[in-house]
């Protein structure tokens, strides 16, 4: 399966960045992309820094998409949240999740990346929610440098990454380079009166429309691209 | 292998024959990549390696809280817990309380991260040390004082005795100080983890860091639970001339084997996985009739090394075996089986050598691969010159 930007989603081996301050609707906005990439039969990896894979779980399931069934066949967690959290201690969970003991860890998150890509099969889907939160453990150096090897990785021989970015809490320089690493650009924000607008920036190689759109009321924002009919 | 006082095993044999016993005490290794790799893995396989066999090691972990290391540590299977001394290095990080006695309060205080570890050093001397991992501290604070504290932790180890592995994956430093750390070990282990095809391959090369040292090719390499780490080759070729006993060797070897054949010869291929102690391989057996050559042609393709049995009663048959070898390409790593030697008319493998044309180095080992003498030699010296070096 390879959609192209004709029927509105991106191909299979691309990479973007997701942009917009913390409230917006990027989380949101990973999960539709999921959800459509599991409906069209892909597999997805979902690497879990600023939330714990249960509240990844039941925000999935309200946006309509059930994990459960599908984790281990076709979705897999990379958790890099459970570890620094009270619950490091318990047992191992029964789910097949690829657990890394530290936002420090760059190395460990890349192979846990790898392990899940490798266990479900490429092509696969990677989303990463946030990349925001390894600036608070490593130096923006070290993370650009890992930005870059796990984008061209997951490039050749994976499939997809997406990754979330907060906006307004980075250096402009970091913002900017973290953008150039990537095929594409998705911009978020609010409008004054705080309703919720996105845009295509830029994507490598495709059409897109880079005018603002108003997000829809149920946060699940359509992937347009060249013009593709809005993703349901 | 007798052990020797003065070296420490690495927990994988073929890799212990090379540096003869293991890692002379005291030494310094660096585990290294350029990108995310399993060094990991092989840290703690070498832990384990001398926990079980009484040694004390030390493992310095910026990452893992003591809890979840040691149950990481468990997926190798039982050792003995009160041997290993963890340098507690996540929980102030956590702001959790620590059951170890060496804790580091503030990973933001470079001098006094060093000093719990040497303070560890002093008082444990462990044989083994592991620092997981000095990206950690590069990361973190200046350069120069890094490389200070750096050689100042290869002084304590020596001073104790210990073989100290620094494990880094080099994120912001720059050719010169990658060179430059390189250079104050004794051997560098480079890492490296691709993925093909799907398919994740781990390798790593050992390189001794003086003149004329030790410098291994590539080796592969995986891991299983409570097995822990094994050399891994992928497609070894096990060919020869027709009825000339491959089929025995692949099931002389393999803990479990398919044959296709017909009356008696493999007219498809064999297929068997052989685990000798720390060394795994995949056997493809092809046959030996020059109408299979086609099939031959596909499973040559990739292959790590080639066991080229031949009838030591058939002299007649050696012009074909070097034919075949010729079809598998230059360079691919390879020793002949003088298989049937038992009989009273088998010819010497000098004799078989030099009717073949083959160079002294080129290992020829008697088989009597039907009773399992042998092949397991022939397959340890193909192992050797896969492994490289010398």
């Amino acid at each position: 399966m390879n959609p192209g930007p004709a029927n509105g989603t991106f191909p299979v081996y691309y990479s973007v960045l997701v942009s917009g301050p913390p409230g917006v609707g990027k989380l949101e906005y990973l999960l539709g992309l999921a959800r459509d990439f599991l409906a069209a039969g892909d597999r997805v990896v979902f690497v879990a820094l600023d939330l714990h894979p249960d509240e990844v779980r039941a925000r999935a399931a309200t946006a309509g998409l059930d994990l459960g069934p599908l984790e281990g066949a076709s979705f897999a967690f990379v958790d890099c949240y459970s570890a620094t959290a009270s619950e490091r201690l318990e047992p191992a969970p029964t789910k097949k999740v690829y657990a890394v003991s530290s936002y420090s860890n760059l190395e460990g998150i890349g192979m846990a990346i790898s392990r899940a890509a490798h266990d479900l099969k490429p092509p696969v889907r990677v989303l990463f929610y946030t990349v925001s939160t390894l600036f608070l453990h490593n130096s923006a150096q070290a993370i650009s440098k890992f930005i870059q090897i796990i984008t061209s990785r997951v490039k050749t021989n994976v499939g997809f990454i997406g990754y979330a970015m907060h906006e307004g809490v980075h250096e402009v320089h970091t913002t900017n380079l973290l953008r150039s690493l990537v095929d594409g650009v998705v911009e978020m924000r609010f409008t004054e009166a705080l309703s919720r607008e996105m845009r295509f920036h830029h994507m490598r190689g495709l059409r897109v429309d880079p005018a603002w759109k108003p997000l829809p009321e149920d946060g699940v924002p359509p992937v347009e691209i060249a013009g593709g009919g809005a993703h349901a | 292998m007798t052990a020797r006082p003065d070296r420490v095993s690495t927990g994988v044999p073929i890799i212990d024959q090379r540096l003869g016993g293991g890692f002379v005490r005291p030494s310094t290794i660096l585990f290294f990549s350029e990108i995310p790799s399993e060094k990991r893995l092989f840290a703690e396989h070498f832990v384990i390696t001398g926990l079980r066999k009484g040694e004390t090691a030390l493992y310095v972990d910026f990452f893992r809280a003591p809890q979840l290391a040691r149950r990481e540590f468990a997926s190798f299977g039982s050792f003995p817990e009160d041997k290993l001394v963890i340098v507690d290095a996540t929980s102030s990080q956590l702001l959790l309380p620590s059951q170890e006695r060496y804790r580091i309060a503030s990973v933001d205080d470079l001098d006094h991260v060093v000093e719990v570890i040497k303070r560890a050093l002093r008082e444990s001397r462990p044989s083994r040390v592991v620092v997981d991992s000095m990206e950690f501290l590069a990361d973190r604070f200046d350069r120069k004082a890094v490389m200070r504290h750096w050689r100042e932790l290869i002084e304590v180890a020596r001073e104790v005795g210990s073989v100290m592995c620094f494990l880094f994956i080099n994120w912001t430093y720059g050719e010169a100080d990658v060179l430059e750390i390189q250079g104050m070990s004794d051997f560098v282990i480079e890492f490296q983890t691709s993925m093909r095809a799907g398919i994740l391959r781990n390798t790593l090369r050992l390189m001794e860091n003086r003149t004329n040292g030790l410098r291994t090719s590539w080796v592969p390499y995986t891991f299983k639970d409570l097995v822990g780490l094994t050399v891994y080759f992928p497609r070894i070729l096990v060919t020869g001339p027709f009825n000339a006993g491959k089929s025995s060797v692949v099931k002389a070897l393999s803990k479990t084997s398919v044959s296709v054949d017909r009356l008696g010869t493999t007219v498809s291929f064999d297929y068997g996985n052989v685990d000798l102690m720390g060394l795994e391989a995949e056997l493809l057996g092809t046959p030996g009739q020059e109408r299979f050559e086609f099939i031959f042609r596909i499973f040559a393709r990739e292959v790590s090394g080639v066991l080229l049995v031949v009838d030591s009663t058939q002299p007649g048959q050696l012009e074909r075996a070097r034919q075949m070898l010729g079809l598998v390409g230059d360079g691919v790593p390879f020793v002949v089986l003088a298989n049937k030697s038992d009989l009273p008319e088998a010819m010497e493998p000098a004799e078989i050598r030099r009717l073949m044309g083959l160079a002294e180095s080129v290992p020829v080992v008697p088989t009597v691969a039907t009773e399992g003498k042998g092949v397991r030699e022939a397959l340890q010296r193909l192992a050797e010159i896969i492994l490289g070096g010398s």
